[in-house]
């Protein structure tokens, strides 16, 4: 996939997502109520990689286990990055989701809506086990 | 055929229509349709529109081209009008407002910041910090990992500690950004990010901006930061400033998460 974006679009170690870019195009701008919009039900083309910490047994744990991991010698340093294309970005987030001690999670954005109203709704921090399994059988079909 | 709308200029934006396609497969071609002093960007609309990869970068990619020439009201991505009529009538109805728009973001663009940690620079930062945290650490650590209390313990003090760096580097990144811009945008904080601010910026003003966004960079080593910009005003094209200066409320946490879904 190769994605040039007409303006310019950089980050910390050069990373970038398609979705940094497409953010804005879908959530804000003039919105006209004598004009209709397309419906966004079902968006499986956008991939955030939720890095939220969140607070839960299960965090706690993560974060331990990476601390324990965590070489205390050598100085602070940046990581890599986030790789650039979302296709990784999709990978690398559904990884951490398990592995990592942030609690990454690769989603739709539709999944992140759902999660937001969820979230609001039921006053619950914790992302949806069953968002996670959809995003990676979704996963397939998009990289295609 | 219904009409596809990009955004809206005045009619004598200098680089009218765009040479960008639009959205459809092949691309449709932009249209200009003007209403007094103003012009509406729009293509006909392909059957069955979907909210997809390449329909989003056309739309976004006509913006662009257009908003380098000189300042376009974005719309929001999917706005369809019925027919042309309907889009010149809305331009007639409301000239005023979108008259006063454009004169406000003139000469101005959009960059937008997102802000995340990177995970081990982070920790690396909350441990040479905590002297009780690291210590745990490395009792953890010689105890082969620690009991499962022991770790829960561990684990806890560090989310607590990565949760208020989160919310001091959110601060960090709008106030570092804040004076070098005219407005400031907080955006939906449900996406995973500890800051997604936007920033309107003067187009004489940009590479100020950008210094201090370096500035921000060098001083916080342990933050993935993400520009995106220069941008039409996407944030900014609904009157009065979006946040008060000073404020924040771009701290990621769930628990305050908007559906960015109107």
């Amino acid at each position: 996939m190769t994605v040039v974006p007409a303006q310019q679009t950089g980050g910390g170690g050069g990373s970038s997502g398609l979705y940094d870019v497409l953010e804005l195009v879908l959530d804000r701008g003039l919105v006209i109520d004598a004009f209709v919009r397309v419906s966004l039900v079902g968006i499986e083309i956008l991939k955030i990689d939720v890095r939220v910490v969140v607070a839960s047994v299960d965090t706690y744990l993560r974060f331990a286990e990476a601390c324990n991991r965590l070489d205390l010698e050598a100085g602070p340093r940046k990581n890599p990055g986030l790789p650039d294309l979302v296709g990784e970005m999709t990978e690398s987030g559904a990884r951490g989701k398990s592995k990592g001690a942030l609690s990454g999670a690769a989603e739709t954005i539709s999944d992140a809506f759902k999660q937001a109203r969820d979230e609001r709704d039921e006053g619950e921090a914790q992302p949806k086990p069953r968002a996670r399994k959809a995003t990676a059988s979704r996963r397939k079909e998009e990289q295609e | 055929m219904s009409t596809y709308v990009y955004g809206i200029t005045a009619s004598s934006h200098p680089s009218l229509p765009s040479a960008v396609g639009g959205v459809g497969d092949p691309p449709s071609p932009i249209r200009v349709l003007k209403e007094g002093g103003l012009a509406a960007l729009v293509s006909d609309a392909p059957e069955g529109l979907r909210p997809k990869r390449r329909e989003l970068l056309a739309h976004s990619n006509v913006l662009a081209e257009v908003g380098a020439g000189g300042c376009v009201l974005p719309m929001r991505f999917g706005s369809l009008a019925p027919d042309d009529d309907t889009v010149t009538g809305v331009l007639a109805e409301r000239a005023e407002h979108y008259k006063e728009r454009l004169a406000a973001l003139d000469g101005k663009v959009e960059y937008n910041i997102k802000a995340s940690h990177a995970e081990e620079a982070v920790l690396h930062r909350v441990l040479s910090e905590n002297p009780e945290i690291r210590a745990i650490t490395e009792a953890n650590r010689q105890a082969g990992g620690g009991t499962y209390e022991e770790r829960l313990r561990l684990g806890e003090m560090v989310v607590a500690a990565v949760k208020a760096q989160e919310a001091e580097d959110a601060t960090d990144v709008q106030h570092t950004l804040e004076p070098a811009a005219d407005a400031v945008s907080v955006g939906p904080d449900s996406s995973g990010w500890l800051a997604n601010v936007s920033f309107l910026v003067d187009r004489e003003g940009v590479e100020t901006f950008l210094t201090a966004v370096e500035q921000l960079r060098k001083g916080h080593p342990h933050l993935d930061l993400r520009v995106n910009g220069p941008l039409p005003p996407y944030s900014f094209v609904d009157p009065g400033p979006a946040e008060p200066a000073g404020t924040m409320t771009g701290v990621a946490s769930p628990e305050t998460a908007e559906s960015v879904e109107e």
